[in-house]
């Protein structure tokens, strides 16, 4: 009887868990939708969103960002926060009850955001506002997990032609507008000086040079030979792990060669280009100036310390790292033998910097940006009160929250912080003001506490002229840079540009074994294989250096 | 009525494991089933749950296992890891329980707590030692104290170097610490169930360790060890989580060190693009291959007779 009751009783418990999931006492009915029109005028903007706010009940709005870079671009994140704060300052200016609360997520990988963000913006988790490359607008657009902000961008034309007109482009997709820039970088060929000097490298002049195409990849490997040969120093170059993009993307067009066909809408794999890149990562690293394990050393642990010490006379890098070696203890001083960032004068003193050379004679010097761009999550605002009646006030909101993190102050702190390059001129033309610069060394400057306190440590490390000139100097690398496709199946096709680096870079492979694999796993994946023209052949008789 | 009752106690007690084989298993496992037949990528079941795509995730494994070269290596891969780790685990497993079971109480609970320590440890944790154990340069615990011996003169980068035993011994090597603490824990519960008074009579005739071992201890383990086999088995199948780590650090070459468990979780949540009706395809032949490598394992080392009532004649 016993056991009677109590199946019983779980039956009804069971029962009653599902009813209360299947019967609701109300009929469902359909929110009416609250809606606010962008006049192009900010603080008309902001006030009229406040109003719907604080009418409909809301005083608080909750907004996370999710961000990734290296530790220095901490702004990525804070200047969604910093623009929280202004937005927050002009309710109150106008006695509206409302305030905008901004949670950070920062993190190192980029790639691992993006997976996280992937998997979780269908399930609501993910960022309201997402800093990431442009090249994954393709796959998230797509998806439809970032908001079209086109409509809301034509009213704020005038603000945005202050923005440089390719990364706008970048952060298109089909003709839309996914986003703002948020920054963008060149990827300067990074030479030792002292290690130069040693194994009888003259720099003079070199940066014409490799502008006008005389210095190519095979004077690069001529050089790097001799500083190894001499003992000067261990490596003659040093380049990135992990990924063959973006850094290492560079080879293909430094070679002529092309990744994407616009008329067709294809990847492209460009087999003389890419084979010449293969063989020229095959040499370096058969003759062990290129350490053969490069693609899976430790960026903080051996890339760095490697350069920052000396240990290499090429580094294929980015303009960021001039920031990321002073704030980062990579250097152990052989006086205390403490680890410890570089000092502005060191870095400047001992290293040369320029475009990345043409792959041969004939062929030109280039650069490749991945310009970052401030996304909207198609979700924004879904964490707060009445979203499905106020979904167009928060997204609208989020806009002006990204329209407003791009401030030219804003946007220039990141760039002299992290050396990465301003996304607009008005920031160019902050960094180049010493006044502002003056003022941002001492932190005299008009942004949040909060935030202010964030970036102290940073600021201090890294505001300074000689920052400022590098920057400036760097600049004119955007004349020759490239970008990556923004195709959906990019992010496969560089996967197996990575194995196929990797393989070379060991001996497992030969360069054509290596262009032959490649065209082997292209054509493995139906859909990869539908999405990807390859195109050429190995050039016959080709030699290198 | 009699009937009636006995079925409703009867699921009083077995609703619960039912409800949880159902919810985590079975329920799963139709998912995975049905998600292999739709076009679901970037998670994104909105748009893509509801679409029928057919086959066509099984035709593109099978164009991969044709044309793939890395996908065949995956293959063996798995082979490889599944066969050497499952030795390693049910006989490590059994080595360390006899050799436990001769020595006093205290020196064997001290040693077993050993070698739970891969067990308890937290997985990032583990592999993060034996990353830097294995390391292929000078910061790595293996090459340093080998270069200071003057053994080698140069570091050896196992995992990545040594193409295909170096990543293969390295995963191996990881996973079989781990397994090993699970077959010694269920063999020293068995072998102190014996009665000692088999192995002291068997002391008194003269017997040594390793006969008492071979003639009383294993016998009487039989079935525990079938069980270990079994699971170890299907569990390697399976795991992937310390050999995704190593792979992902670089320590392991990731076209010898991926398996086929590990390479559904990639295609599902690590590559640029993530694909879950390939992975789900994967998955479900993964499935497969566990179902029937569990059923004949199961046949061949006789479960059936394990699990018959007893003759009563004993």
């Amino acid at each position: 009887m016993r056991g009677y009751v109590a199946v019983l009783l779980v039956g009804i418990l069971v029962f009653g868990a599902i009813a209360s999931g299947c019967i609701s006492s109300e009929k469902p009915t359909t929110p009416e939708k609250v809606e606010v029109s962008l006049t192009g005028d900010f603080v008309k903007d902001v006030v009229n969103i406040g109003k719907a706010l604080e009418s409909n009940g809301v005083n608080e709005v909750k907004f996370t960002v999710w961000g990734a870079g290296d530790p220095n671009s901490v702004m990525r994140v804070y200047g969604i926060v910093e623009a929280a704060e202004r937005i927050n300052k002009v309710f109150n200016e106008n006695n509206i009850n409302v305030k905008i609360v901004v949670d950070t997520n920062y993190v190192a990988s980029f790639q691992q955001l993006f997976q996280d963000y992937l998997s979780k913006q269908p399930i609501g988790q993910a960022g309201d506002f997402f800093v990431n490359s442009y090249a994954f607008i393709p796959t998230l657009a797509k998806e439809g997990y970032i908001l079209d902000v086109t409509e809301y961008a034509k009213a704020y034309e005038k603000e945005l032609s202050d923005f440089y007109t390719p990364l706008m482009e970048a952060s298109k997709w089909k003709g839309k507008l996914y986003g703002l820039p948020q920054d963008t970088e060149a990827r300067p060929l990074y030479i030792r000086k002292d290690v130069a000097k040693c194994s009888g490298f003259d720099l003079t002049k070199l940066e014409e040079k490799v502008k006008n195409g005389e210095f190519t990849w095979s004077d690069v490997y001529a050089k790097a030979k001799a500083a190894k040969e001499k003992g000067c120093s261990e490596w003659g170059l040093i380049h990135r792990k992990g990924s063959a993009h973006p850094d290492l993307i560079q080879f293909i067009f430094a070679f002529g060669g092309t990744l994407y066909d616009e008329n067709e809408d294809k990847l492209v794999l460009d087999v003389p280009a890419v084979y010449k890149w293969l063989y020229v990562e095959w040499k370096f690293a058969r003759d062990g100036i290129l350490p053969e394990d490069i693609m899976s050393w430790d960026w903080a642990k051996q890339i760095h310390p490697a350069i920052v010490s000396g240990n290499t006379l090429f580094d294929i890098g980015g303009t960021w790292y001039w920031a990321e070696w002073q704030t980062k203890d990579y250097y152990v001083d052989p006086k205390t033998n403490e680890p410890r960032g570089l000092k502005p004068e060191e870095v400047d003193a001992w290293f040369y910097y320029t475009l990345f050379p043409a792959g041969e004679k004939g062929q030109k010097p280039v650069t490749l940006s991945q310009p970052f761009v401030w996304m909207i999550n198609s979700k924004a605002g879904a964490q707060n009160p009445k979203y499905d009646e106020l979904k167009d006030i928060y997204q609208k909101l989020a806009f002006l929250m990204i329209l407003k993190a791009s401030d030219a102050d804003i946007n220039a702190i990141h760039s002299v912080i992290s050396s990465h390059l301003p996304v607009r001129k008005a920031a160019e033309d902050l960094i180049k003001d010493e006044k502002w610069l003056n003022d941002l060394k001492n932190l005299n400057i008009d942004i949040s506490s909060g935030v202010k306190a964030e970036i102290a440590d940073i600021v201090k490390a890294t505001v300074h002229p000689i920052n400022a000139k590098f920057l400036a100097d760097v600049s004119y690398m955007l004349e020759y840079t490239h970008l990556a496709p923004s195709h959906p199946k990019y992010p496969a096709l560089a996967d197996l540009f990575k194995d196929a680096v990797d393989k070379v870079l060991r001996g497992e492979m030969k360069p054509e074994e290596a262009v032959q694999f490649l065209i082997d796993r292209i054509k493995a994946d139906p859909e990869l294989s539908a999405s990807v023209k390859i195109v050429g052949e190995v050039p016959k008789d080709w030699q290198f250096p | 009525m009699k009937k009636y009752s006995n079925l409703f106690q009867l699921s009083f007690f077995l609703t619960p494991a039912l409800v949880i084989i159902i919810v985590f298993y079975l329920l799963p496992l139709v998912l995975t089933v049905y998600m292999s037949f739709t076009p679901i990528r970037n998670w994104n079941t909105e748009r893509y749950l509801s679409q029928f795509i057919g086959s066509y995730n099984y035709y593109r494994i099978y164009h991969m296992v044709k044309y793939d070269p890395i996908f065949r290596q995956v293959m063996i891969n798995t082979i490889i890891f599944v066969l050497i780790t499952l030795i390693v685990n049910v006989f490590g497993g059994l080595l360390i329980s006899l050799a436990t079971y001769f020595i006093n109480e205290k020196s064997s609970s001290t040693l077993r707590l050993v070698w739970l320590l891969p067990r308890m440890s937290p997985i990032a944790v583990y592999s993060l030692v034996w990353y830097y154990f294995f390391h292929g340069s000078e910061i790595g615990t293996l090459n340093s104290l080998l270069l200071k011996l003057g053994i080698i003169d140069k570091p050896i980068v196992l995992g990545q170097g040594v193409i295909p035993w170096g990543p293969w011994s390295i995963i191996v090597f990881i996973n079989g610490l781990v397994g090993v603490s699970f077959g010694m824990i269920v063999f020293s519960s068995a072998l102190s169930h014996i009665p000692r008074e088999l192995v002291i009579a068997a002391r008194v005739d003269g017997a040594t360790n390793w006969s008492i071992s071979r003639k009383i201890l294993i016998p009487m383990i039989r079935w525990h060890i079938l069980y270990v086999f079994t699971w170890q088995l299907l569990s390697l199948i399976t795991s992937y989580a310390h050999t995704f780590l190593l792979i992902e650090w670089g320590l392991v070459n990731r076209d010898y060190g991926t398996t086929l468990s590990l390479y559904v979780f990639l295609t599902a949540f690590g590559r640029g693009e993530q694909d879950q009706g390939l992975a789900a395809a994967a998955a479900t032949i993964l499935a497969i291959i566990g179902t029937v490598l569990g059923f004949l394992t199961l046949k061949i080392l006789k479960f059936e007779r394990m699990i018959a009532k007893p003759r009563g004649d004993i």
